[in-house]
């Protein structure tokens, strides 16, 4: 029963959002490298909806593209919620390793993510009166991932409804944390530069002299 | 090798086209004449090189007229008869000029009241002759009084500080501009009165106040309140209130529309305003900055500086021309709102100011008066400005397809201008090109309007290709059919020899 190749997993996983995590977990399936594919994909998805979107609903500012937002809002979110996950339900006995839970959570962003792209491929063929398709899809997308984020958490971790809940919240609040400390670190880091440089010049100067 | 040999000749011939190009177009950039930076704002709204639409041609003193200098310049006025009323402030007096601005056709000084007494002007600030009864209004700043005389000066009306309850008599009475409309109603700019213009009705008997200017929703606003709400009547007579800037000049339109301005630094909304006779402001869901986006910072003083109108005046063909103040410049608007040019400068040179304050215009030529040089400085308008301005006012009436050749001429001056990309847009579109529409469209960066030619390309393209598509569309559905069919037998036969394997 159930010997599913790794493509055959992240279909099953997407197709049975109430026992298809689950299913993995009985079956220690799941592979890292679909995983990574995943989150790349959203990575590149997220690209394309600024880059290449149909030009009647929208104009990108052509002046200025820098991929450096883009990559924080999509690969630099989705380690966030890993670690921070970890970091939460270490403590709060679930059952997860760091890989399983980015394996089960990347799995999660599938429709998500296949959603961005079927916009943005609908986004050249519809009008501006017929945009609710797209936001049709757009919210389907969305609330599928989101069912499967909560299913992945909560088989990943062996948790119950309640604690699944309180422990998504707890996430949100650890890489709220996270990201606040690494925008404290940058700065400060900034600081420590600019100072050594100073010291630097101020040398440089007297040595010349 | 023959082949490679085709290939170099066809670069070189590319080469020296690019090179002809090149210095063509070189050549054409150095048209403008003007000693400051000529711009305009893109889609994004940062300023951009761009032709310039008018160009300072001549100036105008008092010793060019011959009746000696100007002192203090502070209003001019083109009546219906085309001749320019200017006031001479700091001499007292109005003189009359022709539409040439060459020659003095009458200076009024003295006037003769009702009673038969004369009267003589103090510091007059505003002008305005109404079209339908030749009457000349003055606002006689220091006079306190705003007199209405006809042309040879017999004074018929004086309005003076009113009687009200609405007039606090503790306020003084300087009028500073002054218009009437079709119906004889006189409308005065007052320095100290922040709840509009005091209208008078056309026997001078004090009617209310006209077009105040609403207190923007700022934050400090919003806090007042707050604390309006818990402070007691003794705090809150010692707290600030929160009044909008009254409103700075004004001008007619030939429909009968009073535009507002007001100059000020600290107020961002109603700067420029178009009023109904109900005094309710049309221009209020334009969302146009009026003037300059950013304000300006000057390294030297340390200061940053934001466009102020200090005048606005409606031309013939219902352009809207905004005096800075600041800046000097001129903004120049069509009648929807749109920035059609900019020109003029701070400095000391042809088309240089150093404290503007009136403008006017006749035809092609816009007039501005600077108070503190003494002349008036006319600029005449370019072939680009004549070619944006035919264009624009076809647009505007909604003759697209007529707007399309202007459009396109416009586009051989500045390839910058993005009005004339959404006129050849929506030209293109009602002609049916939606091709061409929707290139126009892409290079206004106007989603709108691709919006529409996308429309009509897709309806087109569809019912010319039904055919090809539906066949397309049959043969791909019968594939997939057939596909999902012939898998779905051989995995049942595959797993049936697993079983029978297993077994």
């Amino acid at each position: 029963m159930m010997d599913l190749t790794n493509r055959q997993w992240v279909k099953h996983a997407v197709t049975h959002p109430f026992e298809g995590f689950e299913d993995m977990r009985w079956k220690k399936a799941g592979s890292m490298k679909y995983a990574i594919i995943i989150v790349l994909l959203w990575f590149v998805a997220s690209v394309f909806y600024n880059r290449l979107y149909g030009f009647q609903f929208y104009v990108s500012a052509d002046k200025m593209f820098n991929v450096i937002p883009y990559i924080v809002r999509t690969i630099v979110l989705f380690l966030t919620w890993v670690v921070g996950n970890w970091a939460v339900c270490t403590l709060l006995d679930g059952e997860g390793t760091m890989k399983n839970i980015f394996v089960y959570s990347a799995y999660a962003l599938v429709p998500y993510v296949v959603s961005i792209y079927l916009d943005v491929f609908m986004s050249h063929f519809l009008i501006r009166d017929e945009f609710v398709f797209i936001e049709a899809v757009r919210y389907i997308g969305l609330g599928w991932s989101v069912i499967l984020v909560f299913s992945a958490i909560k088989s990943v971790h062996q948790y119950s409804f309640l604690k699944t809940i309180v422990a998504i919240a707890l996430t949100i609040a650890a890489m709220l944390i996270m990201l606040f400390l690494l925008v404290l670190l940058l700065s400060l880091l900034q600081q420590v530069y600019v100072f050594v440089y100073s010291i630097y010049t101020e040398i440089a100067y007297r040595l010349k002299v | 090798m023959v082949f490679v040999q085709q290939k170099l000749k066809k670069l070189v011939v590319i080469a020296l086209a690019g090179i002809m190009t090149a210095a063509f177009s070189a050549s054409l950039a150095v048209s403008a004449e003007e000693h400051y930076d000529v711009y305009n704002y893109d889609r994004w709204n940062e300023a951009i090189p761009s032709q310039a639409g008018y160009l300072a041609s001549h100036s105008v003193s008092g010793q060019d007229l011959g009746i000696g200098d100007f002192s203090a310049p502070s209003d001019i006025f083109r009546d219906a008869y085309d001749r320019f009323f200017i006031v001479d402030t700091g001499n007292h007096r109005i003189v009359v000029t022709n539409s040439e601005l060459t020659e003095v056709v009458k200076i009024l000084e003295e006037f003769t009241l009702p009673d038969g007494s004369t009267t003589t002007l103090r510091d007059p600030e505003g002008i305005y002759v109404s079209p339908e009864s030749d009457l000349i209004y003055i606002a006689d700043y220091n006079n306190s009084r705003v007199l209405v005389c006809d042309y040879e000066g017999n004074v018929t009306m004086e309005i003076t500080k009113p009687e009200s309850e609405l007039f606090s008599s503790e306020l003084t009475f300087l009028p500073q501009r002054v218009i009437a409309d079709k119906a004889g109603n006189v409308y005065v700019v007052l320095g100290n009165i922040t709840t509009g213009a005091a209208m008078f009705n056309s026997d001078g008997e004090f009617q209310g106040y006209y077009g105040a200017n609403t207190v923007e929703a700022t934050s400090q606003v919003i806090v007042n309140y707050f604390w309006k709400l818990i402070s007691t009547e003794k705090m809150r007579s010692k707290s600030a209130r929160s009044v909008p800037t009254g409103i700075t000049s004004f001008d007619l339109d030939d429909e009968g529309f009073i535009y507002t301005c007001t100059q000020s630094t600290s107020q961002k909304t109603d700067t420029v305003k178009k009023l109904n006779p109900a005094g309710k402001n049309l221009f209020s869901n334009l969302g146009v900055t009026w003037g300059d986006f950013e304000s300006l910072y000057d390294v030297n003083t340390a200061r940053s500086y934001q466009s102020m109108i200090c005048d606005i005046e409606i031309s013939d063909d219902g352009n809207i021309n905004c005096l800075d103040l600041t800046s000097g410049r001129i903004f120049q608007y069509d009648k929807e709102g749109n920035l059609l040019f900019i020109f003029g400068s701070a400095s000391e040179q042809l088309g240089g100011f150093t404290e503007v304050s009136a403008i006017e215009s006749i035809g092609g030529r816009v007039l501005v008066t600077d108070s503190r040089k003494d002349y008036i400085t006319v600029f005449e308008e370019t072939d680009f400005g004549s070619i944006v301005h035919e264009a624009t006012n076809l647009y505007n009436g909604g003759y697209y397809e007529e707007a399309l050749d202007p459009w396109y001429k416009v586009l051989q001056y500045d390839g910058n201008y993005r009005r004339a990309f959404l006129g050849i847009s929506a030209a293109l579109l009602v002609e049916g090109d939606y091709e061409g529409s929707m290139k126009y469209a892409k290079l206004a960066d106007s989603p709108y309007r691709y919006n529409r030619a996308f429309e009509g390309w897709r309806t087109e393209f569809l019912s010319a290709h039904l055919t090809e598509i539906t066949v397309i569309v049959c043969v791909i559905a019968a594939g997939g059919v057939g596909a999902y069919l012939y898998l779905k037998k051989r995995r049942k036969s595959t797993d049936n020899g697993k079983e029978a394997e297993t077994v």
